[in-house]
């Protein structure tokens, strides 16, 4: 029970929320608003995982260059997965960005010389000679904690972290109440009705699916210096689901209900870790860490079926044509 | 009059059948000309190719002297030639209003550096268009669902919103698939009149296709027939409801 009542615990569920929160933002752009099924978004959070990890350990630049040069090649790498598959069917579309998150989890394992390998970060700088990326973050993080008399570095890096999830949310939110957003949210609904009004629904996408990559990017960026280490299988499509559900749970359409979702989601995984009361001391360890993962999909379809919508969906939204 | 579009030898085939069978017919300026046909001749699948969404085996679509048969439809779109569906397609999650404002041509705020950029400039066309919008929207008579989810408006009502969001793109040729199918008798009469206003006072050329023929031969300058992919009559109202091949091509041949 000492975990359970620790602030250092819930502080770092809280980060991974906010994480989780970049990563379902991208989700509801695509998705929310313009309709696109992507599958594979973890991809584009493991380029800019690693890309920031590389530029920092292999060419000793600045973390200051190296994060937003992983944004770029984040939303690069999404608009060269877009070009060539934006023009199929969203079901195809789906399969496509599923099958290339894979490509890339793969490479990242098998391309040693670049990427360390199975054996993750530690070995980016080459077998015997352990690296690390994260010095100046860690640096900056003490500034931060020092300048703002913070109690320690959990409540810094979530602050960090949620300033940027939600300057992310309003941006977006900001951005979905344009003519831009208008455009995105009516492709959605019937791209051929708003091509035949003379808008070009290929380039919305694919603006859409830079904008979601980048912000998945930054993603991969907070998850490198929050776990200061990371391997290829860190980016299993798992956590693409993770981010859908965060999605779902919050409501399609709405920018807000990201934060939300993933709150909830996150208390939901972290807090039944302590299920040690009846049924669960019925069960060993072992079982109980898969018996956790049931009671949390089943608190999901629960909400599901509650509030088809999600938290904060508006229902006249769900009624399909 | 000049010819503002020009079919020429269209052929367009699904899995070996000629739905469209080397159609070629001319649309003037400022005209109101109709298609007409029995089922299965072939019109809405011309519709499809002269607005983009089907590319032609072989032939031409020109508008105002450019060929527009390899483009894509936005593009045709944006070149003045704006059509409606059969089945209206209503943004159902967008309010009748926005469904509208979405068919803003040449909106900057739809550029998003331009909104971060030029607010000014972006809310200025936005108040304008929002003007427009409900201008129209009062013109169709859906002045009051303006702020309701399209999702609720009946099939009807559909199709008027669908030729508002056409208007909105301000077109130089309209083509409508079926404008009457479904509205009421009452709202029949201002959307023709609408039309025809339309025509006079902004000089829009309309290609329509429209099953109640009576209407056809009232309202059409030029009404063009096809049969079996192909264009077997056109002229004059008059003249093409004597022709006796129109008279064969809906009633059958005469042994």
């Amino acid at each position: 029970m000492s975990t359970i009542a620790s602030g250092e615990f819930w502080a770092f569920v809280g980060v991974v929320a906010g994480i989780y929160t970049l990563l379902g933002l991208g989700i509801q752009l695509e998705f929310g608003f313009a309709g696109l099924l992507n599958f594979g978004h973890v991809a584009f959070m493991a380029i800019g995982a690693y890309t920031m990890a590389i530029v920092v350990v292999k060419l000793g630049w600045s973390m200051w260059i190296g994060a937003p040069l992983a944004i770029l090649t984040a939303a690069a790498a999404g608009v060269a997965v877009g070009l060539p598959t934006l023009r199929l069917r969203a079901d195809y579309f789906a399969i496509v960005t599923i099958a290339f998150s894979e490509i890339v989890r793969y490479v990242a394992t098998n391309e040693e010389r670049l990427t360390g390998g199975t054996q993750g970060t530690i070995n980016l700088a080459g077998a015997g000679e352990a690296s690390s990326y994260n010095g100046q973050w860690e640096r900056f993080q003490g500034w931060l904690q020092s300048t703002l008399h913070l109690g320690s570095k959990d409540v810094t890096m979530l602050i960090v972290v949620w300033v940027a999830a939600l300057a992310g949310c309003t941006a977006l939110w900001a951005a979905g109440r344009t003519p831009w957003g208008r455009v995105l949210r009516g492709i959605r609904e019937d791209e051929d009705a708003v091509a035949s009004l003379g808008k070009n629904v290929f380039a919305f996408r694919l603006q859409a699916l830079a904008i979601g990559s980048g912000l998945a990017g930054l993603a991969g960026c907070f998850y490198a210096w929050q776990f200061s280490f990371f391997s290829p299988n860190d980016f299993a499509p798992l956590l693409t689901f993770f981010a859908w559900m965060i999605v779902i749970l919050g409501g399609l359409g709405r920018f807000f209900a990201v934060p939300v979702g993933a709150v909830v989601f996150g208390v939901l995984f972290a807090g039944t870790r302590f299920f040690d009361f009846a049924p669960f001391s019925w069960f060993d360890s072992a079982e109980r860490a898969y018996l956790r993962l049931m009671v949390i999909g089943l608190a999901i379809i629960g909400l599901i079926l509650f509030r088809p919508q999600g938290l904060l969906g508006r229902r006249e939204e769900l009624v399909l044509e | 009059m000049s010819t503002l579009l020009e079919v020429n030898g269209v052929v367009r085939s699904f899995g070996g059948i000629h739905a469209v069978d080397g159609a070629s017919f001319d649309v003037e300026q400022g005209s109101i000309t109709s298609l007409i046909g029995p089922n299965g001749a072939g019109k809405s699948t011309l519709f499809n190719v002269v607005s983009g969404f089907l590319r032609p085996e072989s032939g031409r679509v020109v508008l105002d002297g450019r060929r527009i048969d390899r483009r894509p439809p936005y593009a045709i779109a944006r070149g003045g030639l704006v059509r409606t569906f059969q089945t209206p397609r209503a943004l159902g999650r967008m309010t009748v209003r926005e469904n509208v404002l979405i068919a803003a041509p040449q909106h900057p705020g739809e550029r998003l550096p331009q909104t971060i950029l030029r607010p000014r400039r972006v809310r200025g066309r936005e108040r304008s268009a929002r003007a427009r919008a409900d201008e129209l929207l009062t013109l169709v008579g859906l002045e009051n669902h303006a702020d309701a989810l399209a999702s609720t408006l009946s099939g009807g009502q559909r199709k008027l919103l669908d030729f508002a969001r056409a208007l909105m793109t301000g077109p130089r040729l309209l083509l409508l698939d079926e404008p009457m199918a479904g509205v009421s008798p009452t709202l029949r009469v201002q959307l023709l009149q609408h039309v025809l206003e339309l025509r006079e006072r902004n000089g829009v050329t309309f290609l329509i296709v429209e099953h109640d023929l009576d209407l056809v031969m009232r309202v059409s300058d030029v009404v063009v027939v096809m049969n079996e992919g192909r264009v077997i009559a056109s002229g004059r109202p008059a003249a093409v409801s004597a022709d006796p091949r129109v008279v064969d091509a809906y009633l059958g041949a005469r042994p």
